[in-house]
């Protein structure tokens, strides 16, 4: 029926206006790295149940490329950041 | 005659005759009535018939926990089957029906499954219909559903109009009554902006039934003075009519508001129905406590009905459910509404307290019997007496009607919604709610509070604590005086020993007591499990008034408390919610947006045949006059592109303009061949992969200057494209100087393609497009004849010589009619995706039906673009995989069918010839096929292992749904032009 | 031959030239500028900060370093040139004039009209005039603008003008709507 999510550059918005990527955790490996590595990276995900990063896009806003971090059993979400600002962060 | 209507009282207006009809026959109610209150005042108890016994049901509730007195009202398209009349507000012209009875409400053949009833027992569909499978379908399951069942949905299309609408709020009170009332008006002179919702068509919940006064008034002039406070406040939203039905995350709350549920003849210009999404910081649950059934011997004969009901009957609407009455009770309750009912002149012959050592008197010297239970009813379709047994004597006692009251549940539904398990109190010998947050709290008797002073209390103190949370100050609430109340307590009887008849635990779905024990023996005995085992609980009324019970029996039957039974699990919706108010507006053709292309107004006056492609409305062809069949007109535009020139609608192409010091490096990383090099001036096909290797979209991209490009996608992924852009820029490669935006909508885009397209565009362009100068994959700005700017392109999806020209939206129809007027000399046409994909067929273009997400480069033909001297690339890593470069992977091919005259259509699958039509001898799939009237016969692209090395052979190409098997040869797929002679004309 | 080609609106013949104006009326803007600026990296304040100070135009914020600008007075080509000259290397401007449609709607319903289609809160102390915002209406993403006490702006792109006229139409059907264009 409804969620909200607060989008740090929106503010508070329906979850319709969003889409959801999956996994933000994941660094897309080198060019070079090894077979299991880029298996990892592009197939293998954990359905973590508790605290979990998403990559979520407010499609129907400002378009960035946020991180939620939610539980994905209660839906509590606990942090909104932009996908940008979280890539310079972890030095990509 | 036994109900009727009193001659004075009540909050009906008597100067306000409405008359309705049930079952065609005509009765009169009054303004204020509800469906149920109208129909025993005209003396119908009887209202259904039970779901699978059917036997006689009347109305037992005056709320939204109805279990049986469930109508079809309305009539033709207008039909609303399954409608509580305890909440049907009444309407001149109400056309009510009785359901699951046949061929009348009295007469009922159908009664024929409670002399079955052995057989009929819980589990017995489970049980009985097991075998032979082929009966199932053919025979028991049609007398199933034509004997049980509620009411019927009409096929007819829905003609009222539904809606949605968003609220926000500081507090969202949901329920007026004594508690909410109380809550709103502290919250609302604080300046909070406040919701109070309430089910009801007037505000007030259990007030408007209250005998006890408020500061020395009927407490009804107390709902009359906070209303109309309520009313000069801004803040406040006043919403009657409304449920809210669903609290889902983030402190958002489901309502439906019956518009014009109460209407004859609803306005066009309001809908009837109206779904609501209230984002509420905080909420306050204040929906009071329902009061429990008892479970005894014939407890469904019409006539026994709730206490508290009986009570709201008289007080609230007027209308003595019959003359002499009796009340059954485990509490203190059961007095009060003896009181009630006696205050009105009605004859209580009895009440019979199950507690032997209670103090409860009632004033008018009733018979009390303590210590007694009802083990049995009288009366067939209509109570005519009970018989009440004490210390091992049994009584007849008269009545028409038996007040049962079983103590009380507070309703908790909304705060148990998302997750949190309701809690047992054994003070309150009921599941309360738990903790669920500072989101939502309850108040009132839905927080186990019961007596009237202590619910306005409760809603005044717990409105200040939200006040106070919320960071706001908030003034002393000055609670009215009240006066003279009774006690509410109650001991829990959960089913009464000794019955001499069915004791229905859940009147809707026909569950007795033997079900629930049955359920247990067989091993059913968990409350969830018991709960699909019985169908107890379940249906309209998602059991309202019979889950206490059955968890109590449950754990009766177990020697547990009813706290290690539980509950079943609380969900959404509170009450049924139509589809249509779910749908709102979203419904036939605006289900979805349509998007309209700037040269639909063009493709329209030269007939266009549209279809809808994704949420683009696009032309499909263009029929003229004596043209028969489709195939006809696409026959025609084909060959005329072939021969002459054609103009096809391609703004619905995905555009991207793309900046910046990075731009070029960006789309190297994100194409698998180069960009880097592209010259300014050039377009250049480009491949996107997916990070699996595989193909994701294709399209041609333009450098119109150093660090700007002009980026075309399908129209499919237009919108794809650009998040997998937008994620590549933001998440992957933030270092990157490069920025985009979609200019999809800025552009009218048509495709002039035919041997004779320059002529046509040289015709209106300034600058010379001529082969020199403008060779294929050229792309430049140019200025129309006129001066209006322009974007021109010398690429070709038909494999004509072919220019896509591109000028402001708005000017695209006039520029389109302008281009057919100058082709006019040389035959220019109109053509549609149809002809378009015969074309690029034709040709061996690829679309979306050949990359579907499994095709790699070199599967499609393209394996020479991926480029081995970048770095990196979208996709890069994982193409090398031994998987991916397997020599035997299905490549692209052409297919023509040996026999000129059989066609050939996508989807069927190839065989090596003589091969056992089978799926384990799989070779292949046809992707796209279609008839090419340049060729005279049927082609087709299709993917086959190890395609390429197999031109010449014959494969057998296997359409399993239609059972056709036709030969074909396996081909170069580029059946037209393959030297590309006419691309670079 | 010389073409003096024909501009088409996106809502041309779908809603009157003139109509009498209810206390709440949607209006259609026939002719207006609007261009998307883009900062290029690290000029994001700047940009921002040279466009607020531009009187002529009004500036609706899209995303991080994205605005849509919009003139009623100025053509797509002197605008887009004015902002081209105005921000230089700092940022990227691209014309959208024809790939929008705004829509002005005004009265004393218009925020009870809008509930009907947008989640976010448009109460007067949520969402304030100059105020700005990308959000969904019902299916279809605009931008919203309060423009003054009652009065918002929606830019929409252009292919889904008519379904969103459509949209608005029904959700102000209760407070009789009017429609039209307005130069």
């Amino acid at each position: 029926m409804a969620s909200l999510i607060h989008c740090p550059h929106c503010g508070v918005r329906p979850k319709e206006e969003f889409s959801i990527r999956g996994d933000a955790s994941l660094v897309r490996p080198d060019p070079d790295s090894s077979d299991e590595t880029w298996n990892d990276y592009v197939h293998i995900r954990a359905n973590p149940r508790g605290r979990y990063r998403e990559h979520w896009q407010h499609v129907a806003g400002c378009r960035r490329w946020l991180v939620v971090e939610r539980d994905t059993l209660t839906h509590e979400v606990f942090l909104v950041t932009d996908g940008s600002v979280r890539a310079w962060e972890l030095g990509r | 005659m036994t109900a009727y209507r009193l001659p004075a009282g009540g909050l009906v207006d008597r100067a306000a005759a409405l008359n309705f009809t049930f079952d065609g026959q005509v009765m009169q109610g009054f303004a204020g009535d509800t469906l149920a209150s109208a129909l025993l005042a005209n003396d119908q108890v009887l209202v259904g018939r039970s779901f699978k016994y059917h036997r006689p049901r009347g109305i037992v509730t005056a709320g939204p926990s109805e279990p049986n007195a469930l109508v079809t009202i309305g009539s033709d398209a207008r039909t609303d089957p399954n409608t509580k009349a305890t909440v049907a507000e009444l309407y001149a012209g109400l056309e009510a029906k009785s359901q699951n009875r046949w061929p009348s409400l009295k007469h009922d053949i159908g009664a024929l499954n409670g002399i079955l009833s052995p057989f009929l027992s819980a589990g017995f569909y489970y049980k009985t219909f097991m075998w032979p499978a082929a009966f199932w379908e053919k025979v028991y399951e049609p007398i199933i559903r034509k004997a049980a069942g509620l009411g019927r949905a009409v096929l007819e299309r829905d003609p009222e109009t539904y809606e949605k609408c968003w609220a926000h709020c500081d507090l969202l009170i949901v329920g007026s009554g004594p508690t909410g009332l109380m809550a709103a008006l502290v919250a609302g002179r604080a300046g909070l902006r406040v919701i109070l919702a309430d089910e009801g068509f007037r505000h007030g919940g259990s007030l408007l039934s209250e005998t006890t006064p408020i500061d020395g008034a009927p407490a009804t002039a107390f709902v009359e003075t906070a209303i109309a406070e309520l009313e000069t406040f801004s803040n406040v939203t006043l919403m009657a009519r409304t449920t809210v039905f669903g609290w889902y995350d983030d402190n958002v709350f489901g309502a439906l508001e019956r518009v014009q549920k109460h209407v004859a003849a609803p306005s066009s210009k309001l809908p009837v129905e109206r779904v609501w999404r209230i984002a509420a910081r905080r909420a306050l649950i204040a929906t009071g406590a329902e009061e429990r059934p008892l479970v005894f011997g014939g407890n469904d004969r019409p006539g026994v009905m709730m206490a508290g009901a009986l009570s709201t009957y008289t007080n609230r609407y007027g209308v003595a459910g019959g003359k002499s009455m009796a009340i059954f009770t485990s509490g203190s309750a059961g007095y009060r509404a003896a009181a009630d009912l006696a205050a009105h002149g009605i004859d209580i012959t009895a009440v019979i307290d199950s507690r032997a050592d209670s103090t409860d008197v009632v004033a008018s010297g009733t018979r009390i019997i303590r210590g007694g239970s009802v083990v049995d009813t009288k009366g067939r379709l209509r109570l005519s007496g009970v018989i009440v047994e004490r210390s091992g004597f049994e009584e007849n006692i008269d009545c028409d009607v038996l007040g049962m009251s079983g103590g009380f549940s507070p309703i908790i539904h909304l705060a148990c919604q998302r997750g949190a398990k309701p809690v047992w109190s054994e003070a309150l010998q009921a599941f309360v709610a738990p903790d669920v947050g500072a989101g939502l709290r309850l108040a009132g008797s839905a927080a186990g509070v019961y007596s009237l002073l202590a619910c306005l209390k409760d809603g005044a103190e717990k409105s200040q604590a939200i006040i106070a949370d919320l960071g706001l100050s908030t003034t002393s609430a000055d609670l009215p005086a009240v006066g003279n109340e009774l006690n509410p307590s109650f001991v829990s009887l959960w089913y009464v020993a000794g019955a001499k008849s069915k004791a229905f635990v859940d009147f809707q779905n026909d569950v007795h007591v033997k079900d629930l024990g049955l359920a247990l023996r067989e091993g059913f005995g968990h409350v969830e499990h018991a709960k699909r085992y019985t169908t107890n609980g379940m249906a309209t009324d998602q059991g309202k008034l019979s889950n206490i019970n059955a968890i109590g029996i449950l754990s009766g039957m177990q020697g547990i408390s009813p706290a290690d039974v539980g509950t079943t699990t609380f969900r959404p919706f509170y009450t049924p919610v139509p589809f249509g108010a779910l749908a709102g507006t979203s419904r036939d053709e605006h289900a979805a947006p349509k998007r309209v292309s700037p040269l639909h107004g063009w493709a329209a006056k030269n007939g266009a045949v549209f279809i809808d492609s994704g949420l683009w409305y696009r032309p499909s062809w263009f029929a003229r006059a004596g043209e028969k069949t489709w195939r006809e007109s696409v026959d025609r535009e084909v060959l005329n592109v072939r021969a002459n020139v054609g103009l096809c609608d391609v703004s619905t192409l995905g555009k991207i303009e793309v900046f910046g010091s990075d731009a070029a490096e960006f789309l190297n990383r994100l194409y698998c061949n180069p960009f880097l090099k592209l010259p300014v001036g050039k377009a250049r096909y480009g491949l996107m992969l997916r990070e699996d290797g595989m193909i994701y979209d294709d399209g041609t991209t333009s450098r119109l200057s150093d660090a700007h490009f002009l980026v075309t996608t399908t129209t499919a992924l237009a919108g794809g494209v650009m998040s997998h852009m937008e994620y590549c820029a933001q998440v992957l490669w933030p270092e990157l100087n490069v920025r985009f935006c979609s200019v999809s909508d800025q552009w009218a885009q048509m495709a002039i393609a035919g041997p004779k397209a320059r002529l046509v565009v040289q015709a209106l362009v300034e600058d010379d497009v001529s082969n020199v100068v403008f060779p294929f994959l050229a792309a430049k700005p140019v200025t129309l004849k006129g001066g209006l700017k322009a974007r021109l392109f010398r690429i070709s999806f038909s494999g004509e010589l072919a220019y896509e020209l591109a000028v402001p939206a708005g000017y695209g129809e006039s520029v389109a009619d302008a281009v057919m007027e100058a082709g006019k000399a040389h035959g220019i046409c109109a053509y549609g995706l149809e002809a378009l994909n015969v074309l690029r067929i034709e040709k061996g273009h690829v679309t979306h039906a050949e990359l579907d997400g499994r095709v790699t480069p070199d599967d499609a033909g393209f394996g020479r673009m991926l480029s081995s001297q970048k770095a990196d690339f979208i996709g890069k890593r994982l193409s090398t995989r031994f998987g991916l470069t397997a020599a035997d992977r299905m490549q692209m091919v052409g297919l023509k069918p040996v026999d000129k005259d059989k066609d050939i259509r996508a989807g069927a699958h190839l065989l090596r010839e003589g091969a056992k039509p089978s799926t384990l001898n799989d070779q292949g799939y046809v992707s796209s096929a279609c008839y090419s009237p340049v060729l005279g016969q049927f082609i087709a692209l299709a993917f086959l292992k190890s395609g390429r090395e197999r031109y010449g052979e014959k494969v057998v190409v296997w359409d399993r749904l239609r059972g056709e098997e036709t030969l074909a040869e396996v081909c170069n797929p580029v059946f037209v032009d393959p030297a590309n002679s006419k691309l670079n004309a | 031959m010389v073409h003096q080609f024909q501009e088409r609106h996106a809502l041309e013949e779908l809603v009157p030239l003139e109509a009498a104006a209810s206390a709440d009326h949607l209006a259609v803007v026939v002719r207006q500028a609007i261009v998307t600026v883009l900062a290029a990296d690290g000029h994001e304040r700047a940009v921002a900060s040279v466009l607020s100070s531009d009187e002529d135009i009004s500036v609706r914020f899209s995303a991080p370093g994205e605005w849509l600008v919009v003139s009623g007075a100025q053509t797509p080509e002197l605008l887009h040139q004015a902002l081209s000259a105005l921000l230089g290397e700092t940022a990227y401007c691209i014309d959208q004039s024809h790939g929008r449609v705004l829509l002005r709607l005004s009265g004393p319903n218009a925020r009870a009209i809008l509930a009907k289609g947008v989640g976010i809160d448009l109460h007067p102390s949520a969402f304030q005039i100059g105020q700005s915002a990308n959000v969904l209406c019902a299916h279809i993403s605009i931008n919203l603008a309060l423009v003054g006490g009652d009065q918002f702006e929606i830019i929409v792109m252009r292919s889904f003008a008519e379904s969103l006229l459509h949209d608005l139409r029904q959700m102000g059907r209760a407070f009789d709507l009017s429609v039209s264009f307005s130069p």
